[in-house]
């Protein structure tokens, strides 16, 4: 056991806001759809950096917490991201109505797409999504976190330094 | 990697871990039941309850009862492979001695997901829906060796500090 608990938050301050800006941006968060790459990714990096800040040998607990404090931090900064991009409905409804004009033929469903994508984007599904994602999210940065120590933690701890009155101390 | 975790704390995370899985994949199914049931509004909220995790193209879900799963084929695959490992856990690692996989069995179950999907996105090829579910299935099987031992060792490293807390106030000072 570490004899000293490591600096998980710094990690996940980190690599969190980086997973949550990578989440929430269009086209990079497409690749949340291979299991939460960014957040099973970012947690499991999270892992590394603390590993190489944590003198002693990380344990899979270790790994599961600055996880999940990273899968937070993502859902919350992804979250402020998506509700910071959302498109304004009325502007692509008038779009629609000019292209209309001009006679290009809209898909049917065009009005109850645009009509769920307002709806999902209001504030009271936004804190609904917060939620829901920072649970996801903190879920899949536990495992990202423990896969992280299991591939990145040191396997034994880096010998002593030696001191000035040599080996014997510990005699 | 020894781990600290004792039979018991696995044991209950295991056990915690299952109840999880089976109430996660009902609400996969439950989603299209409930609107093939005419309860929209209850199914539209799992839906967007599974949209944070997964793109939800219609196209690339089962469907089920005539509406499309809460999730993708591969999203399926791994929580159908998290299934598996669930029920290969104490056969293969028992509950004594937890153990996280090596990193070769990690790069060898992630690897056909990971080009698969990887291709997918890069627009180079478009794999079938059962292809996607059986990489997802061969990943998620391996997950649950890796968070029911996680876990457990968090459960257990508490108890310890806090079994030594509770003995630092009982355990008489020595006076100099």
């Amino acid at each position: 056991m570490n004899a000293q608990k490591p600096e998980y938050l710094r990690p996940a301050l980190i690599v969190g806001a980086v997973a949550g800006l990578l989440s929430g941006l269009p086209f990079f968060g497409l690749f949340n759809c291979i299991c939460c790459l960014w957040i099973v990714g970012g947690a499991a990096m999270a892992a590394k950096l603390l590993s190489s800040k944590t003198p002693g040998i990380l344990k899979p607990s270790d790994g599961a917490i600055v996880g999940a404090l990273t899968g937070i931090v993502a859902a919350l900064v992804s979250t402020v991201l998506t509700a910071a991009l959302k498109p304004d409905v009325e502007t692509a409804r008038r779009v629609l109505d000019w292209l209309s004009s001009l006679g290009i033929e809209q898909p049917s469903n065009i009005d109850s797409l645009l009509e769920r994508g307002s709806s999902f984007l209001s504030p009271g599904w936004l804190l609904l999504g917060l939620f829901v994602s920072a649970a996801v999210y903190a879920l899949m940065g536990v495992l990202g976190g423990i896969i992280g120590v299991s591939l990145f933690a040191r396997k034994a701890a880096p010998p002593a330094p030696p001191t000035a009155s040599g080996p014997s101390d510990a005699a | 990697m020894s781990l600290a975790a004792s039979s018991r704390s696995v044991r209950a995370v295991y056990l915690l871990t299952v109840a999880g899985t089976v109430l996660w994949l009902a609400a996969v199914f439950l989603a299209p039941w409930l609107a093939a049931r005419g309860a929209p509004g209850a199914a539209r909220f799992i839906y967007a309850v599974f949209s944070s995790v997964c793109h939800q193209i219609p196209d690339r879900c089962f469907v089920f009862q005539g509406h499309p799963l809460a999730v993708c084929g591969r999203c399926l695959g791994i929580y159908a492979g998290f299934a598996a490992g669930l029920v290969l856990y104490p056969l293969v690692r028992g509950f004594s001695r937890p153990a996280l996989p090596p990193a070769r069995i990690f790069l060898l179950l992630t690897l056909p997901m990971a080009v698969d999907a990887a291709v997918g996105i890069l627009g180079v090829w478009v794999s079938p829906i059962g292809f996607r579910f059986a990489t997802g299935l061969a990943w998620g099987t391996l997950l649950p060796f890796y968070l029911v031992t996680g876990i457990s060792d968090l459960l257990s490293t508490r108890n310890k500090r806090a079994a030594a807390r509770v003995l630092e106030k009982t355990t008489p000072k020595k006076v100099e």
